[in-house]
């Protein structure tokens, strides 16, 4: 028993003394992409590791912040999202805003929100932002792409022009086309990350 | 607003702004003369909660862009920044201004001018952000008399000289060096005259480098003193060069709040990270770190106490040990 005891405590004391020094997971790309489960606008759970085989794209948005209205209201976003969902791509846009903060809906606020924006992506509500923290996404849009194999591939900007203009869109290198076709293509991706940009993510 | 975005010349002035932001272009020089560098500068004013961002804005944001509007062979320069202070908002960390921010820019006239005097105007763009972002634009404009004399100082030119004050020091008597390993970044530095800071903070000017939100360390041994960062999660390789700003307090025989450029080469190594300073919020983290330790401490205690009553149970299970 003093044994086990010894050992309960050792163990605990080792935890307790690493915690403060470890480094939050994060997305980091070449390794496997934080598990998650999330409820959509129906209230119905999404499991990422439900899409093993399928290239998946995570985009982190807050319809309330500038640089998402910039692709939204530009028709960007949702062009994106339907070209490569037609491709058999898995489009996920998450919210990680706190409730109280700009950006944070309820499932059926959201539902109407979704239908008004006409994405064609799955919306899933992260209000705890313990996903958003998991992937380390800091700006709304922050991109990821997963590969089929569950590894990330890309992480950072939707584009090269941080702005919130949407007379930028056409002018811009997209990084999130540029990775899923290569990854579609079996090619390899010329940017794999890149510095986001927008509005702080509202945890 | 389309007419407005459609015809930003006819509206602009030498102040504008947007809700929470209010800017005025100014000269630090009364005239221009031909040839000799003038400089110009924007002053923001911040409405109380909000920011706007350095020219690396940290994890989220976006610096001040400037699209000049200048007479023909006249050359906008490179922004200067002022030394930021940071800003945490939920787990990020971001770079900028509160309250009051000149931000100066050279201008260069060329070396003949034929008008008597010369327009200089630009579209400012920035974006605001206190809980929530905004985007701040002005058209502004102002007009010096070409003069060939000297310019005098204009009725501006002391602001200029506070902001001055706030530029980051290009010295080379400060000693840096720079070392990167997988487990962490570290600077080490040392004052021109070897004493050593109380307080120190990084400011790295690239993305993609150093985490912003990460504690960064900081101890001193002797003379020197190495402060040790977390790369950024994705960041394509090791950084050949360390370059930012380093602020420094609490250094003797110094105003309260040093900045000092860095520019410094990156060897590889295995640097060891330095230990979190326990000020300010991170001293919150390691009081809470400090009461779930002392926690932990009873629970073994209690733990250890309790271990001799369960004994029974072992002599029950026949498992005898001294």
């Amino acid at each position: 028993m003093r044994r086990l005891v010894t050992a309960v405590s050792i163990l605990a004391w080792s935890v307790a003394l690493a915690v403060p020094s470890t480094v939050q997971a994060v997305a980091v790309v070449g390794k496997p992409a934080p598990a998650f489960s999330l409820r959509d606008t129906d209230g119905k759970t999404v499991r990422l590791d439900s899409f093993k085989g399928k290239v998946v794209v995570l985009e982190w948005t807050n319809y309330g912040c500038p640089f998402v209205k910039k692709h939204y209201g530009s028709g960007n976003m949702q062009a994106l999202q339907k070209k490569y969902m037609d491709q058999g791509v898995v489009w996920l846009s998450i919210c990680s805003s706190a409730k109280g903060k700009q950006g944070n809906m309820s499932e059926s606020e959201a539902k109407a929100a979704v239908a008004e924006t006409g994405a064609g992506s799955r919306y899933l509500l992260d209000p705890k932002g313990s996903v958003g923290k998991s992937y380390g996404a800091k700006t709304t849009p922050h991109m990821f792409v997963i590969d089929a194999s569950g590894k990330v591939v890309y992480a950072g900007a939707i584009d090269d022009k941080p702005s919130t203009d949407p007379a930028d869109v056409p002018k811009a290198k997209n990084y999130v086309a540029d990775a899923v076709d290569a990854v579609l293509g079996g090619q390899p991706i010329e940017v794999a990350a890149t510095p986001s940009y927008g509005c702080s993510v509202k945890y | 607003m389309v007419l407005f975005l459609a015809a930003p010349t006819l509206l602009a002035a030498g102040s504008g702004g947007s809700e929470h932001v209010a800017v005025t272009l100014l000269s630090e020089a009364a005239s221009v003369r031909p040839g000799e560098p003038f400089t110009v500068g924007l002053r923001m004013k911040m409405a109380p909660g909000w920011h706007t961002y350095w020219k690396n804005p940290g994890d989220a944001g976006l610096p001040l862009r400037i699209e000049w509007d200048l007479p023909e062979g006249f050359r906008g320069g490179e922004i200067e920044w002022p030394t930021p202070s940071r800003f945490e908002t939920g787990s990020l960390v971001s770079y900028g201004y509160t309250g009051e921010v000149l931000v100066p820019v050279a201008i260069t006239p060329p070396a003949r001018v034929g008008a008597d005097s010369a327009r200089i105007a630009g579209t400012f763009r920035w974006l605001e952000c206190e809980d929530v972002c905004l985007q701040g634009e002005a058209s502004l404009e102002l007009t010096l008399p070409i003069l060939p004399e000297s310019p005098a100082p204009s009725a501006d030119a002391p602001a200029f000289e506070a902001s001055r004050a706030r530029l980051p020091r290009l010295s080379r008597e400060w000693r840096f060096s720079a070392e990167a390993g997988p487990r962490a970044i570290a600077l080490s530095f040392r004052s021109p005259d070897g004493s050593t800071p109380r307080r120190a903070t990084f400011y790295v000017d690239r993305a993609l480098v150093l985490e912003a939100a990460a504690p960064q360390g900081f101890a001193t041994t002797g003379e020197v003193s190495r402060m040790t960062f977390t790369a950024a999660a994705n960041a394509p390789a090791p950084p050949a060069r360390l370059t930012g700003v380093l602020v420094l307090e609490g250094l003797p025989n110094a105003p309260a709040s040093v900045a000092v450029q860095v520019d410094v080469p990156v060897s590889p190594g295995d640097p060891a990270p330095a230990p979190p300073p326990s000020a300010g919020t991170s001293g919150r983290t390691a009081a809470l770190a400090a009461a779930g330790v002392a926690v932990l401490f009873l629970v073994t205690l209690a733990l250890r106490r309790q271990t001799p009553r369960r004994r029974p149970f072992r002599r029950e299970s026949g498992n005898r040990e001294g």
